[in-house]
């Protein structure tokens, strides 16, 4: 609330600018959203519509009946699901370790955690195919799982740390006091506190895994193994841009992210920041 | 909530279905630890830590597709490195980065803090609004954005070029190839950028804001501070543990953007929208000199270090339980 | 709850790694233990937009026939494909069978990563010449590393309903009447982002016809070593005449893009230009089958009387992986795609490509349809890019297409942009690979 004496003509500014805002930025999603539902004729125009009408369902059917949708996409949700699952499993518990005790090598592994962000990610490439090469893990699901899962692991502890931080220590004293033990505390104690940072982590490991493109492409030999941003890729192909398809596609890609988002959203900034706020 | 006592199922379930974990005793203090962060440290260890290794050690041999096909290769000693220092395209190289990183940083701050501003002053109905765009904007994976955007922004078929067009005030864009030129280019993968990065750096702000008691402001609206005093004087100092994670972390993201560049200009006009990600995957994978882009990746790490090292520095020394 | 929940999150975390490990068998039967003869399978990989299923299950079903074996066909997208197919051919099962463009091939043949067929070459080519700019690429030492699958040419497309509604009725034989043609064009659609020839910018295929008409070339070898050859005075005067024209008679938007961003075929089929350059009239067809019948085709022609621009030779090549176990079953089904049969019923028959051999080329062209014929004309005076591994690198780095789009929109002049990028072709074409 503003504590302004000027309360109206404030209030239209201030909301005119708000309302600026959300058109600006929300239109390119309302325009992809747009095309995708535009026959071939629009899309391709000089004039754009701003309106769907004619409306068609054609470029989604396209994008759904292009070859290796199912597949790439069952394969997406599997490995999407084990990297959200395994990282945040892995991440909790690494957190814990570094925030609640006090152990030789602590310091190194947390500088170490943040230093391996820092990489860029398509210089592990090759390094990163040798490696698993090496395990015999290419062209397998579990081998692009467990990639992402590293490349998530760094921020994902580093936010659970943070998120750890902010939870006195008292708690867990009084549920010592009741004869707990450290297992128990964990569980009972700490993880259903941190539960808004596991949300924000989840979301930020979600979103690697379903996004990435260049390791799924090259880690995989088989077809039958891609992922969605594979897919997506295929649209453009020496024989033309299917325009319509492709946006139908993209469309359909952010879909389940975007869905995701808003079913945490509350959650999700309280997560991100509990951390960094008590900090 | 914590300090309740509800039944517990049996200890083992959970355990057990649980992957690559050692059995546990009950009460082991000192293994307690080194058995939470194994998995972790494992899974590192196995995907980032070796390739880390094997990209430093790449880096130091001649190692090109005959390498990679025949398992034969010639250690180079630091001629990668020579190679590369000596390039007449690294200053530029990092003077584009730099300067790019920099931009991207400074407009995503400077853009979510206002945003973060507005949010805080507006009603429920609107801040709701504002939030949901927000979402919207950075949840779509970044693959599908990029094309959006070229889409948007294609010379003759693009929406926004006939927008403009339309307002008059730029004459007529409905030709336009905005990447064309390297400043145009990187103004297109600038837009994109920030639109998506906006929305955490603003609803990061916020939260901070929303954590800022009232009190202060009352207090100086009763001294009749105006409002960039109150800004520098009470909101500032507030958000200075926030603003210094999501500076940190813009810092290391953008310095990185890769896919965006790559796929809107493939590091084009002329190398003009190169970076040295950019540069490092073309010399691995365009020149197939796969050492020296290693050379370039490894550079890059320790430059992004350099610019982070203060932060990092001061985080191990505050005091602050590290 | 919370226990429950996160004993939950621990079962399911279990139960999907175990499911994408046994996604992950390929791991154990990767080395290709004994399978009983009959039930093998060839794993072959083909470029996306080169054959049709139907010219590619011919090539399988002949295959087939001789040798009992399936075939596993993957199709590959071009973006990336060296990296792909890099990674790929470094593994330790890796793909059998690869389709490979021609350019492509010498980076391959020259790094180990094919094997060597010169001992089973005379009996596949079965007396017939191969197109040097197939083999040629693929011939590294005097040993071939692999064998030609089909080659494309460009001629130009024209909209015989536009070209007529601006008087011209009959395809131009000399280059000063194609321009004058295309002047009548301009006249006719003075609407904005019409373009009576979309040459766009970046379209290096096309744009080096001009070079090599004027008797240029793009670089040239002695003694082991390539250098640049853009500066020379023909080169200049080709690509001068290439700046004229793509000035002239393409929109200013199509000076800094590639025949992709806005696709020109769509462009064509929409009606937003008269004229393309092409590889064929299918694309065109699939986005307006409307247009059926008022597609006309003719071979560029040169600045010189009686003769057509020389065009670039494009076309893929099979190789087979050096750590394939199936090195028999691969070289079958090399046999199989260059037979004549194949080659002349599928390759030609089917799809309307070029074949691989200057017999072939003759004994098919009189069965093409009309719009064909012109690609097959264009044939006969086709160049091809250096033959070294280097060149690779000039098409991934997009550094020719930069280079043309640099004359293009003027960003540098010719004998500038000549100057840098004869430079980066010294360093390129000459590295080791």
């Amino acid at each position: 609330m503003s504590a302004s004496p000027r309360p109206r003509a404030r209030r239209r500014a201030l909301n005119g600018a708000a309302v600026l805002f959300c058109v600006l930025w929300a239109f390119p999603v309302y325009w992809m959203v747009d095309t995708a539902f535009k026959p071939y004729g629009d899309i391709l125009s000089t004039t754009p519509r701003f309106l769907p009408f004619p409306f068609t369902l054609a470029n989604f059917t396209d994008a759904i009946h292009k070859q290796g949708f199912l597949t790439d996409l069952a394969n997406s949700a599997v490995v999407t699901c084990a990297v959200v699952l395994l990282s945040v499993v892995l991440a909790f518990f690494a957190a814990v370790a570094l925030t609640r005790f006090r152990f030789l090598g602590r310091r190194g592994f947390l500088i170490a955690v943040l230093v391996v962000q820092m990489v860029p990610q398509p210089a592990l490439l090759i390094p990163v195919f040798l490696s698993l090469k090496s395990a015999n893990l290419l062209n397998s699901l579990l081998g692009l799982v467990l990639t992402y899962v590293a490349m998530v692991l760094p921020f994902t502890i580093w936010t659970l740390r943070g998120f750890l931080h902010g939870i006195p220590v008292e708690l867990e004293e009084a549920a010592m006091l009741d004869g707990a033990g450290r297992m128990t505390i964990i569980r009972s104690v700490l993880l259903p506190l941190v539960m808004p940072g596991v949300i924000a982590t989840s979301v930020f490991a979600f979103i690697t895994a379903w996004n990435d493109y260049l390791f799924a492409y090259v880690l995989m030999k088989d077809q039958s193994h891609y992922t969605l941003p594979v897919w997506l890729v295929s649209f453009s192909s020496s024989t033309g841009t299917d325009y319509g398809g492709l946006i139908a596609a993209s469309t359909l890609f952010a879909l389940p992210v975007v869905v995701f988002f808003m079913l945490i959203q509350r959650r999700l900034v309280a997560g991100m920041t509990a951390g960094a706020v008590k900090d | 909530m914590a300090t309740s006592t509800a039944p517990r199922p049996a200890r083992g379930t959970a355990r057990a279905a649980a992957p690559a974990r050692p059995p546990r005793r009950r009460r082991s203090g000192a293994s307690l630890p080194y058995l939470l962060l194994l998995p972790a440290a494992a899974v590192l260890a196995l995907v980032l830590g070796y390739p880390l290794v094997r990209l430093v050690l790449i880096s130091f041999q001649d190692y090109g597709l005959r390498a990679l096909f025949t398992g034969v290769v010639p250690w180079a000693g630091w001629a990668n490195y020579r190679a590369v220092l000596s390039d007449p395209q690294l200053l530029p190289v990092l003077l584009r980065t730099a300067g790019f990183c920099a931009a991207l940083v400074a407009g995503t701050l400077v853009i979510g803090m206002l945003v973060a501003l507005m949010m805080g002053a507006l009603g429920r109905r609107m801040r709701t609004a504002v939030t949901l765009c927000l979402i919207t904007a950075w949840a779509v994976p970044n693959v599908a954005s990029t094309l959006v955007w070229q889409w948007l922004f294609q010379p003759v078929y693009g929406v926004v070029n006939w927008l403009l067009t339309q307002t008059g005030l730029v004459g007529d864009l409905v030709q336009h190839d905005w990447t064309t030129s390297a400043a145009s280019a990187f103004l297109l993968v600038w837009l994109l950028v920030v639109w998506q990065s906006v929305p955490f750096v603003a609803l990061t702000l916020y939260a901070g804001l929303s954590q800022i008691p009232r009190t202060y402001y009352e207090a100086a609206a009763l001294d009749g501070a105006g409002p960039v005093t109150v800004f520098r004087v009470i909101t500032l100092p507030f958000l200075r543990p926030i603003l210094g994670l999501v500076a940190i972390l813009s810092v290391i993201w953008d310095f990185n953007v890769f896919n965006q560049i790559w796929i809107l200009t493939q590091g084009g006009p002329n190398q003009g929208t190169t970076t040295l990600g950019i540069w490092s995957f073309t010399t691995a994978f365009s020149s197939n000199s796969l050492g020296r882009g290693a050379a370039i990746a490894v550079v890059s790490v320790l430059l992004l270090l350099a610019l982070t090292a203060v932060y990092v520095r001061r985080l191990v020394r505050s005091g602050e339980e590290l | 709850m919370r226990r429950r929940s996160l004993a939950a999150a621990a079962c399911a975390a279990a139960a999907a790694l175990s499911l994408t490990a046994c996604g992950s068998s390929s791991a154990t039967h990767g080395a290709a233990a004994a399978q009983p003869a009959g039930s093998r399978t060839l794993t072959v990989w083909l470029m996306d937009g080169d054959l049709s299923t139907q010219a590619t299950d011919a090539i399988n079903a002949a295959f087939e026939k001789a040798t009992g074996a399936k075939v596993n066909v993957q199709i590959q997208q071009w973006a990336n494909i060296n990296t792909k197919i890099s990674t790929a051919l470094a593994q330790n099962n890796p793909p059998d069978v690869i389709e490979i463009g021609n350019t492509d091939v010498p980076l391959f043949a020259a790094t180990g990563a094919l094997s060597d067929i010169t001992a089973d070459e005379s009996s596949m080519s079965a007396g017939q010449t191969w197109l040097p700019g197939l083999v040629g690429p693929a011939t590294v030492e005097g040993k071939v590393y692999a064998a030609p699958l089909f080659a494309g040419n460009r001629a130009v497309i024209y909209n015989k309903t536009l070209w007529a509604a601006a008087g011209v009725t009959t395809a131009p034989t000399s280059f000063t009447q194609l321009t004058a043609d295309l002047d009548r064009i301009r006249a006719k659609n003075p609407q904005p982002g019409f373009s009576a020839f979309n040459f766009p910018g970046q379209y290096w295929y096309g744009a080096l016809q001009f070079v090599w008409d004027a008797g240029g070339q793009l670089a040239t070898e002695s003694n082991g070593r390539w250098s640049g050859a853009l500066g020379t005075p023909a080169a200049q005067q080709g690509l001068q005449a290439w700046k004229t024209f793509q000035n002239t008679y393409s929109s200013p938007a199509s000076r800094n893009v590639d025949t992709k961003t806005p696709d020109q075929a769509a462009m064509f089929a929409s009606g937003k230009t008269a004229t393309i350059l092409d590889t064929s009239i299918n694309t065109v067809l699939k986005d307006n089958p409307a247009l059926k019948g008022q597609i006309g085709t003719f071979p560029f022609p040169g600045a010189a009387p009686g003769q057509n621009q020389p065009v670039f030779l494009g076309g893929s090549d099979l190789g087979i992986a050096a750590k394939s176990p199936n090195q028999d079953l691969a070289l079958a089904y090399l046999k199989a795609a260059t037979s004549p049969a194949v080659q002349s019923s599928a390759i030609v028959g089917i799809d309307g490509w070029t074949p691989i051999s200057t017999q072939l080329i003759d004994s098919t062209k009189g069965s093409l349809p009309p719009t064909s014929t012109a690609f097959f004309d264009a044939a006969k005076s086709s160049v091809s890019t250096p033959a070294t591994p280097g060149w690779a690198t000039i098409e991934s780095d997009q550094s020719i297409n930069t280079f043309f789009a640099d004359i293009a929109t003027g960003r540098k002049s010719v004998a500038q942009a000549a100057a840098s990028f004869d430079a980066h072709l010294d360093q390129a074409l000459n590295a080791s690979q």
